[in-house]
């Protein structure tokens, strides 16, 4: 019997639109496994903790990232990506001492003000990977590593410790047109897509990263809305 | 052949309908094996049992375990996170390779408590069970809302089975979405339904003239969750086509949730033993008997909860049910700290909240009980209404809550009224806390 019934559907944003996007949890392992490679670089010490910041819908993006996590031997834990659930942030920050923050976007940011939490102290010392809303003000934060994530359709674009923001290159191809960022899958999905328009401008970079993960580099300007 | 056209069994697990000696004799057997485990691996459970005197060779039958086992509280957990800087609170058996992620409680009355969460939980054990008895089967979808706190995305037991989720929050500006999800992929299940996401479909309804029925015609069942599910929402969603479960938790050991027969919540007694004892006291209770729900859970080796104090009001039913199950269930009263005394009467929210959701702006349920001691002279409550729906006047509104509460409660009672968007603002859109000392 052969079936093609999804395990997960989640969605991705492009162009102010949400889509419902189909996946089979082998898809979501196998990308987790590729995403390992460009967190390898931060050399995180197995059994420490990562905080991920998100929303069940961000299934398809994120579980490739927790399963990353367990691939290194590393705890991963969870709070919503939320004004309400920010208090979360600062309780497991303390509690925990996770050696990253993943996922950070402005409604942990607003949050945090709202329950008279200082940002700055939650994620100091920390590697913090903030989404394009939060990213400057999480730059802009003394004693913290600040890195980019992002939503690239239903991808999950990375940044490595060097620097680089890296995109698993065995599952999607990139191209860009008219500065836009477009993804096609190269692999067997349940859900293919071909050229897909993510919203996002910048450009693919040439040349290797020197953190030695072959996965293509990208320069992400932001969503283009 | 299509997936659906294969002939499942009714219920999940052969476990679920086992006998009651059968039960009885597996639970003694994983009693003894779960002590064994915990007072070795969980320093606070260790410490407890040196401090009461009692080693795991002492555990032989229930009757020892009922007898000789300390009690454990989420108190003695924070104490103990709190004394040796240690986040599981002693309680969680830290095991590389096996730990796959660390869930967290909710955190409504303090510091979320980590969870360490196993490649399956006992909760996606039962609610998998909870749907399958619903009517989900292999090639199905269910709508599936949560908060990511309870496991992020590495749940996979409904896709084990061939189940697909489709992933919301529990968020009313998901509504569209879900409506979106159910005319496309025609799911057949959702959990968690709480009562925010019940009231934000019924204004989507409304304003939109989408027809409810038509929306949820695929749908065998829909587990309702979060807070007591009220008279206005039973009736509401049963306008709607919908067969709503209600679910809790069972100590932060698993879920429990009603079957068909919607006789009590029930507790899977391979997955925990169950108990009460009285909440005062701590002595033993009978089963039928009104007490404090005691949990041990007889599986998880990660966060060994044994003979946890869950703080929830129950009388269990051990008798076999309607629904073909064997498993105990219980009848859920309240928290038995939200428990207040007005002149000698027992009032708990539950009891509130089929009074206030009558009111069209007080429809949303949200109050709040004013409880600065156990035992108060008058019963006080702030309750939240939407501006928008107020027909007259807020004090034609409040002495028509007071009249009605008053008449159904007989206590003296003090009303206060609030724009009920600052009650949200102290929780989590699924729940706020429905006691509170000030």
């Amino acid at each position: 019997m052969t079936s093609v019934h999804p395990d997960q559907i989640g969605c991705y944003t492009a162009h102010g639109e949400t889509h419902f996007y189909s996946a089979k949890r082998t898809e979501l392992d196998r990308a987790g496994v590729q995403m390992a490679r460009t967190l390898t670089g931060y050399a995180f010490q197995p059994g420490s903790y990562v905080l991920t910041v998100s929303v069940v819908q961000e299934v398809v993006q994120f579980a490739p990232f927790e399963f990353a996590l367990q691939v290194l031997g590393l705890y991963g834990t969870n709070a919503d990506l939320s004004p309400f659930d920010a208090g979360r942030v600062e309780a497991l920050a303390r509690q925990f001492d996770p050696v990253a923050i993943c996922g950070v976007g402005n409604e942990v940011l607003e949050g945090l003000k709202m329950m008279g939490h200082s940002a700055a102290d939650v994620f100091k010392g920390r590697t913090i990977w903030a989404r394009p809303d939060a990213f400057e003000a999480v730059n802009a934060m003394p004693g913290v590593m600040a890195k980019k994530v992002a939503l690239v359709g239903p991808a999950l674009a990375l940044e490595c410790a060097q620097g680089g923001v890296h995109l698993d290159g065995r599952e999607w191809e990139v191209s860009v047109e008219n500065k836009e960022l477009l993804l096609s899958s190269r692999q067997f999905r349940i859900d293919p897509i071909h050229k897909l328009k993510t919203g996002f401008t910048g450009e693919m970079l040439a040349g290797p990263c020197s953190c030695g993960n072959p996965d293509p580099l990208m320069r992400l300007d932001g969503p283009s809305q | 052949m299509a997936l659906n056209e294969i002939q499942y069994p009714s219920i999940l697990d052969p476990i679920e309908a086992a006998s009651r000696e059968f039960l009885d004799r597996h639970q003694e057997a994983s009693l003894a094996a779960m002590c064994e485990h915990a007072v070795s691996n969980a320093p606070l459970i260790r410490k407890m049992w040196a401090d009461a005197g009692v080693r795991p060779s002492d555990i032989k039958s229930v009757a020892d375990f009922r007898e000789k086992v300390p009690f454990l509280t989420k108190d003695d957990i924070r104490a103990f996170r709190d004394a040796h800087n240690d986040p599981t609170g002693g309680m969680s058996v830290d095991s590389p390779g096996q730990t796959v992620s660390v869930g967290t409680t909710s955190g409504t009355t303090g510091d979320p408590t980590p969870v360490p969460n196993w490649r399956r939980t006992p909760a996606e054990d039962t609610y998998a069970r909870d749907h399958w008895h619903i009517g989900v089967r292999p090639g199905d979808h269910i709508c599936h809302m949560l908060f990511t706190f309870r496991g992020g995305h590495r749940r996979r037991s409904l896709s084990e089975l061939g189940i697909a989720e489709i992933c919301f929050s529990i968020s009313p500006f998901e509504v569209p979405r879900i409506v979106e999800a159910s005319k496309r992929f025609r799911p057949t299940s959702m959990s968690i339904f709480p009562n925010p996401l019940i009231n934000a479909f019924e204004q989507y309804f409304e304003k939109s003239g989408e027809d409810p029925v038509d929306v949820f015609r695929s749908y065998k069942g829909a587990i309702f969750g979060g807070e007591p599910l009220g008279e206005r929402q039973k009736a509401l969603t049963k306008s709607w086509g919908l067969e709503l479960f209600e679910t809790t938790s069972l100590g932060d050991v698993a879920g429990a949730a009603e079957c068909r027969q919607h006789d009590g919540f029930h507790a899977y007694e391979d997955i925990a033993y169950i108990e009460t004892v009285d909440p005062i006291t701590a002595e033993p209770l009978a089963d039928g008997e009104i007490g404090e729900l005691v949990v041990t859970s007889l599986v998880d080796r990660l966060s060994p909860l044994v003979r946890y104090r869950t703080g929830d009001l129950v009388s269990i039913d051990r008798s076999p049910c309607g629904c073909g199950r064997t498993h105990a269930r219980f009848k859920l009263l309240g928290r038995a700290t939200d428990q207040i005394l007005v002149q000698g009467r027992s009032i708990l929210p539950r009891e509130i909240m089929g009074l206030v959701e009558k009111h069209s702006e007080t429809r949303a349920n949200l109050f709040q009980i004013i409880r600065p001691s156990r035992e108060m002279e008058e019963l006080k409550l702030r309750i939240g209404y939407d501006v928008s729906r107020l027909k007259d006047s807020e004090g034609a509104l409040k002495s028509r809550l007071y009249d009605q509460i008053s008449a159904a409660i007989e206590v003296p009672l003090v009303l206060e009224l609030i724009d009920e968007q600052e009650l949200l603002k102290l929780g989590p859109p699924h729940k706020i806390p429905r006691v509170t000392k000030i």
